[in-house]
């Protein structure tokens, strides 16, 4: 039994060098392979179940909202066209010194990937999230039914506090509006009048933003993230905010 | 007249789609913007690094002209998965199948606005 510290100080040889017959053996023992050490005769592991969910206590049976917004979506398939990011400007009115959704890019060396990949992200709208603790005058607010992290902008002074709060930079000040603006999923624009989709997942071309109900098993975003062929992740899983949007590839 | 004007736009077409291509016996590099910002083709990586002829694809698969396959229709990715424009060798066989390694040939909007020499404008809250 080696310890993990001993691991922690050995180099990782990279997953591409593991079959993907002996990666889907683990998966579906419910275990994630994280690192390759020692010319593939060590394996690191974690539970599946941390790694694809994000409240890994409550796991599958605890979506606390209804509908529990979520989006998963495909980084690979991300082309950076930025029609989402048109799209939610001209529907959400956000100016061009702010946005709500923004797409990342990053070079990338794996063997299968390319040179680069681009990583479209949003607010996360966290289960439990920092920015609604840190609101000093509670201008925002995690909406109780459906769970999206709102703005009373008649509330907010413009302190900024929540911009620091949240780990996913998610955050910009409207100066017209002088008041803090940010990603509510469309709900103004268009969820509270019966649009199934937000405007970014509807102008995606390439099928990368896939939004749904994380508390409906036969939602496409739910059948999404609970399988075990494909690794899901979110990001920053360490500011341990329980974030609703979630990240794969294929 | 009229002609010499429509001559000099076509040109003033070609240059602007071509950008900062650094053309020597090839074409340089191609940014495609239609129907989406933006994909890169390098001729110095097909002709000067794989070794394709001209022939290869200027033989009824695309033409002598920047943009000119942006004009038509079906430059689709439907189009080549049907073995259409870059779907001839991005097959799977020849080249890696076009639905697959989206952003090799992808280089999107932050791409070609460094290809134009475009900074992004910056968020205001960085």
């Amino acid at each position: 039994m080696i310890l993990k510290k001993e691991l922690d100080m050995s180099r990782n040889e990279g997953l591409e060098n593991l079959g993907s017959e002996e990666r889907r053996h683990f998966l579906k023992m419910g275990l994630v392979v994280t690192g390759l050490f020692a010319g593939g005769t060590l394996l690191s592991l974690s539970s599946g179940a941390r790694r694809v969910f994000a409240s890994s206590g409550e796991f599958a049976e605890k979506y606390p909202y209804k509908p529990h917004y979520s989006m998963l979506i495909h980084v690979d398939r991300c082309i950076d066209c930025e029609r989402c990011k048109k799209a939610c400007a001209k529907t959400n009115h956000v100016p061009d010194y702010g946005y709500r959704t923004t797409i990342l890019e990053r070079d990338v060396s794996g063997a299968l990937a390319g040179k680069r990949e681009f990583v479209p992200v949003l607010c996360n709208h966290c289960n439990l999230p920092q920015c609604t603790r840190v609101c000093p005058t509670r201008a925002t607010y995690k909406d109780p039914v459906n769970g999206i992290v709102q703005m009373n902008k008649s509330k907010c002074i413009g302190c900024l506090t929540c911009q620091m709060g949240c780990p996913y930079n998610a955050r910009y000040f409207n100066e017209e509006q002088m008041a803090v603006d940010k990603c509510s999923f469309c709900w103004e624009s268009r969820l509270s009048k019966g649009e199934a989709l937000t405007a970014c997942a509807e102008a995606c071309p390439a099928g990368v933003r896939i939004f749904g109900d994380l508390s409906d098993p036969n939602d496409k975003v739910y059948r999404g993230i609970h399988q075990i062929e494909k690794t899901v992740w979110v990001l920053r899983p360490e500011a341990g905010t329980k974030p609703n949007i979630f990240y794969t590839r294929g | 007249m009229k002609n010499v004007t429509i001559i000099c736009l076509l040109l003033a077409g070609v240059a602007l789609v071509a950008g900062s291509a650094t053309a020597g016996d090839h074409g340089g590099d191609i940014h495609f913007t239609r129907p989406v910002e933006a994909v890169l083709f390098s001729h110095d990586i097909h002709v000067d690094q794989l070794g394709f002829d001209c022939d290869s694809c200027h033989d009824g698969l695309f033409e002598y002209e920047a943009g000119a396959a942006e004009q038509n229709g079906d430059f689709t990715m439907e189009s080549l998965y049907g073995g259409g424009y870059c779907g001839a060798c991005h097959d799977g066989e020849t080249a890696f199948a076009s639905d697959t390694r989206c952003a090799t040939c992808h280089e999107g909007v932050k791409g070609y606005n460094r290809a134009l020499g475009k900074t992004e404008t910056a968020a205001s809250h960085h």
